[in-house]
């Protein structure tokens, strides 16, 4: 008798515990896709960077963006290399920029069912060591097992110390260029 | 005028032609210079995926001046490793993850759409050479709560 109250109890306490457990883990992502974006009416330039590492906590949406900086790519072997150099983004210096910010409406979004949900971010982001509040609005994606996160936002070169006062740079390169943060998660 | 004077004016001409020739054929090779063909650069150092991301995890500052380049033309890399992790990137390129199960981070190993072909049979568990040029190094990163790996791109096998 004693044995099989002890079982019940476990089995109880079991129960009790998978109940609570959250249906999602942390969210990793080392599939991504980030793009830089500048138009200016002499030409568009583009950078791309597949290389990014992410996680999401989902209970308490605290999200962060690894961004190795020597993976962007540009069309011209020239822009990349002046990309990398010392007078715009020292990548030398600063390998990596980061993200760290947190989904302030995460209560609202279910990660364990189908639908697209809007996510408000507010955090931090670091470019070249120079680290500057942002906020900003993106979509999360969820669908079976796949978790999906996508933004486009704005930031300010100057904001981070990167400035172009002579020289075709200051010409040929915005002063604001559009970011495009596209990450697939799978759950840990 | 004379005619010592109408041959230096020509040669003045010429040379001022030729040399904005030169000066613009520069220009215009400088804007359209190939990227560095990274499977065609011999290899500036040799190692194992082990012993990169031990090196990077001792002294990563000191990692960086060794194998990061101010252009961004960074250091080209054969490196050996046991495939740990097969994935395919968002721009449709193979990932190779070399790590040994005894270590914290490994090498992420990114190939080109090209030389993705050459790596189709490769297996998890094996052991495989790769040239490629490194990105970033590995690290224990606080926000992540995790290991971040070393960056390795336009990768090929290594026959």
């Amino acid at each position: 008798m004693k044995k099989v109250s002890f079982l019940l109890s476990t089995l109880t306490i079991i129960l009790v515990l998978f109940a609570f457990t959250p249906p999602v883990g942390r969210l990793v992502s080392s599939k991504t896709h980030i793009k830089f974006f500048s138009h200016t009416s002499v030409e568009d330039i583009q950078a791309n960077n597949y290389a990014s590492v992410s996680t999401i906590a989902p209970t308490t949406g605290d999200v962060v963006f690894s961004v190795p900086m020597q993976s962007f790519e540009f069309e011209k072997a020239l822009m990349q290399k002046h990309f990398n150099g010392e007078d715009f983004l020292d990548t030398k210096q600063f390998p990596k920029a980061k993200l760290k910010g947190k989904i302030t409406n995460i209560a609202k979004i279910n990660l364990g069912k189908d639908g697209t949900y809007q996510a408000n971010v507010e955090g931090e982001l670091t470019i070249k060591g120079v680290t500057k509040p942002i906020k900003e609005k993106g979509t999360v994606t969820v669908k079976g097992n796949k978790i999906e996160v996508q933004s486009t936002f704005s930031i300010t070169l100057a904001d981070y110390g990167i400035t172009f006062v002579k020289g075709k740079p200051a010409s040929n390169i915005a002063k604001t260029v559009e970011v495009t943060v596209h990450a697939e998660y799978q759950s840990e | 005028m004379t005619l010592k004077k109408k041959k230096i004016l020509k040669i003045g001409a010429i040379l001022l032609i030729s040399g904005l020739l030169i000066g613009g054929g520069t220009v215009l090779y400088m804007f359209n210079m190939p990227h560095r063909n990274v499977q065609n650069a011999s290899p500036d150092f040799s190692l194992t995926a082990s012993q990169l991301v031990t090196e990077y995890l001792e002294n990563p500052t000191k990692a960086n001046i060794k194998y990061l380049a101010d252009d961004g033309d960074s250091k080209v890399l054969e490196i050996k490793g046991t495939v740990a992790k097969i994935s395919e990137d968002f721009n449709g390129q193979k990932v190779f993850l070399l790590q040994e199960t005894t270590d914290k981070a490994g090498v992420s190993c990114t190939f080109t759409k090209e030389t993705s072909k050459n790596a189709s049979t490769v297996q998890v568990g094996e052991t495989i050479t790769i040239k490629g040029v490194i990105r970033s190094g590995a690290s224990y990163d606080e926000d992540l709560e995790m290991y971040e790996n070393v960056v390795v791109e336009k990768s090929d096998l290594v026959k």
